[in-house]
């Protein structure tokens, strides 16, 4: 996961920097709204937003809509409109698990759950990087017409995970889809942040 | 072309009257670069021993280990303690670092049909080991950057190993993992041949494996590498095998096969690669494993569930219907397996047929009330009450 961040650091800067944010954002690309924590700094490429308060390699909450019908990097399967929570959660699985530079993973949860009224699911998992740092991810996901939307929650799983837990609840309980939201009653969106 | 392949390989069967012979010196890890490559080695290996990527079985890993101390001399063993390892990995690979530790994927291992197959791979492995070519990969670039871009460069058209490359160090052991230069492979295709010869095994099965696998690649179009180097050389490399036979073993045709033997040692990992082949979404080769265990093992529900889970998860036209079969088959040999009930009540509530839905659900959490999707099945059967 660490090269990810990598290729972030290398690449993303050009086209789309970090700017440091707070409150609610609109993310048009993406369809979604989510009220960002004060002081956290923010990245919104055509792929995903991430945020982080300490930096990526200790914490992070990324946020995506995924066509379904988008290929995974390390299994072949795809998600389906049909499809269970579950049977996608199975696939998020299949997926980190089939990449080998992901060690001893390990899940600690998996359950059904709703998200801003979506059916849903959320995965509690940990594994290590090759230098042996333990990271925990709370993994929330669900299909709605053509998208796959998940938001998660990845640091390190000593002290970094609890001291943002109660953020990221913040931010997930935030979220929300534009559509779903028509005019969008009650929230506030940030002008200044909609440039992007 | 071919002429010069085949003087290429005269000249290695010539150089090789000694298949096992350490080409460099008689103590191995005795100059720098390589009491280097060994720690380097060795840190990496630690790695992966703690990854949780290794596939725990001592008794086949006692197997892999007696046939590879078959092929090779007292002397040698002496001097590069040969260990076998397995890697729960669905890819076509196999890997020696310099200091003697092979690692073999499941993935290769359960498409395997005998022990001489099997000897053929650790006879190639083991040459890298035995003829430096990790020292001499290195001793070939002139600097570490040089070295890591021939090699990074070559990785870049893979999947699925690429990343555990990565999880490796920089030097001498990637080229281990991601291939070694085309002399130093037809160098080990050609020794491994003989040491297989050497110990009675039929080196005609390394032709058999050869061509095995590369039917395999390119039925499921996999893009990955590959024991033998990637698809584009594979052609080259099975012509090589087949003048190389004809030209040394052509009347020794008969030789140890071990068929029996091997099928029993490796039946748990032929099944075990297959959920790995259906978790990396590769369902004709998961198909196949399941397939090929059901004739080790005909009466193993287990094995039924599997296929069950290929079609449903699949979910071509038709396949539900087929996925229900299969699971009814494995609750007909184990009727206390909850899973298969778990999922015939999806293919039920998917259909709307919520009351046979709540029938197989019901009978899946009264076989495993603490099941770790418990919370997915109790939201199933509130529903199928709605």
């Amino acid at each position: 996961m660490k090269k990810f961040f990598l290729i972030f650091l290398l690449f993303i800067p050009a086209c789309a920097p970090w700017i440091e944010t707070g409150g609610s954002y609109e993310s048009l690309p993406h369809n979604f709204y989510v009220n960002i924590p004060q002081g956290w700094m923010m990245l919104d490429t055509d792929r995903y937003l991430l945020i982080s308060g300490d930096g990526p390699f200790l914490q992070y909450v990324l946020i995506q809509d995924r066509p379904i019908d988008r290929p995974f990097r390390n299994t072949k399967k795809k998600f389906n409109r049909l499809m269970l929570p579950q049977e996608a959660a199975d696939v998020i699985i299949d997926e980190i698990t089939s990449d080998q530079s992901v060690l001893n993973f390990e899940i600690i949860e998996n359950a059904p759950t709703r998200i801003n009224g979506h059916d849903g699911f959320r995965v509690v998992f940990t594994y290590k990087n090759r230098d042996g740092l333990k990271l925990k991810t709370i993994y929330h996901g669900f299909l709605a017409d053509e998208s796959f939307y998940n938001i998660r929650y990845t640091a390190v799983n000593r002290y970094y995970f609890e001291k943002d837990i109660k953020t990221f609840r913040k931010v997930l309980e935030s979220f929300r889809l534009v559509e779903d939201e028509g005019n969008c009653p009650g929230i506030r969106i940030s002008q200044t942040m909609r440039a992007n | 072309m071919r002429y010069i392949l085949l003087i290429l390989m005269l000249c290695f069967a010539a150089a090789c009257s000694t298949p096992a012979k350490l080409p460099l010196a008689t103590d191995n890890a005795g100059v720098d670069d390589e009491k280097r490559l060994w720690q380097r080695s060795e840190d990496e290996q630690k790695v992966l021993t703690q990854s949780g990527l290794i596939y725990r079985d001592d008794q086949l890993d006692d197997y892999l280990n007696q046939v590879a101390r078959k092929l090779q001399p007292p002397e040698i063993l002496e001097h590069i303690p040969f260990k076998i390892m397995v890697i729960k990995s669905p890819y076509l690979n196999a890997f020696a670092f310099p200091n003697g530790v092979i690692y073999i994927h499941t993935g290769i291992l359960a498409r395997m049909d005998n022990e001489a197959q099997l000897a053929a791979l650790l006879g190639h492995e083991m040459t890298h080991c035995t003829h430096r070519h990790a020292l001499k990969t290195l001793r070939h670039f002139k600097s570490k950057s040089d070295f890591l871009v021939g090699v990074q460069g070559s990785l870049i058209q893979f999947s699925g190993i690429g990343n555990l490359v990565n999880q490796l160090g920089a030097l001498g052991s990637k080229a281990a993992v991601s291939g070694y230069r085309r002399d130093l492979e037809t160098e080990a295709d050609l020794v491994g041949l003989q040491l297989m010869a050497k110990a009675g095994y039929d080196p005609n099965e390394a032709l058999r494996l050869f061509e095995h696998l590369k039917r395999e690649l390119e039925e499921e179009n996999i893009q990955e590498p590959f024991f033998f180097g990637c698809h584009p050389r594979l052609q080259e490399r099975v012509e090589n095998c087949k003048n190389f036979l004809k030209t040394r073993y052509q009347k020794e045709e008969t030789g140890i096969k071990n068929t029996g033997v091997f099928l029993t040692k490796m039946h748990k990992v032929i099944l075990d690669n297959a959920w790995l082949d259906l978790k990396a979404g590769r369902f004709h080769s998961a198909q196949r494993g399941a397939e090929k265990y059901l004739k080790i093992e005909p009466n193993d529900a287990g094995v039924y569930y599997l296929l069950g889970e290929v079609f449903r998860q699949r979910a071509k036209a038709d396949d539900m219907h087929k996925a229900k079969a299969y699971y009814e088959k494995a609750i007909s040999l184990d009727p206390f397996y909850p899973d298969p009930h778990k999922a015939i009540g999806l293919i039920y509530y998917k259909d709307g047929e919520k009351t046979l839905a709540k029938k197989s659900f019901g009978q899946c959490l009264s076989l495993s009330p603490h099941r770790a999707d418990k919370a997915y099945i109790v939201g199933y059967l509130k529903k199928c009450n709605q």
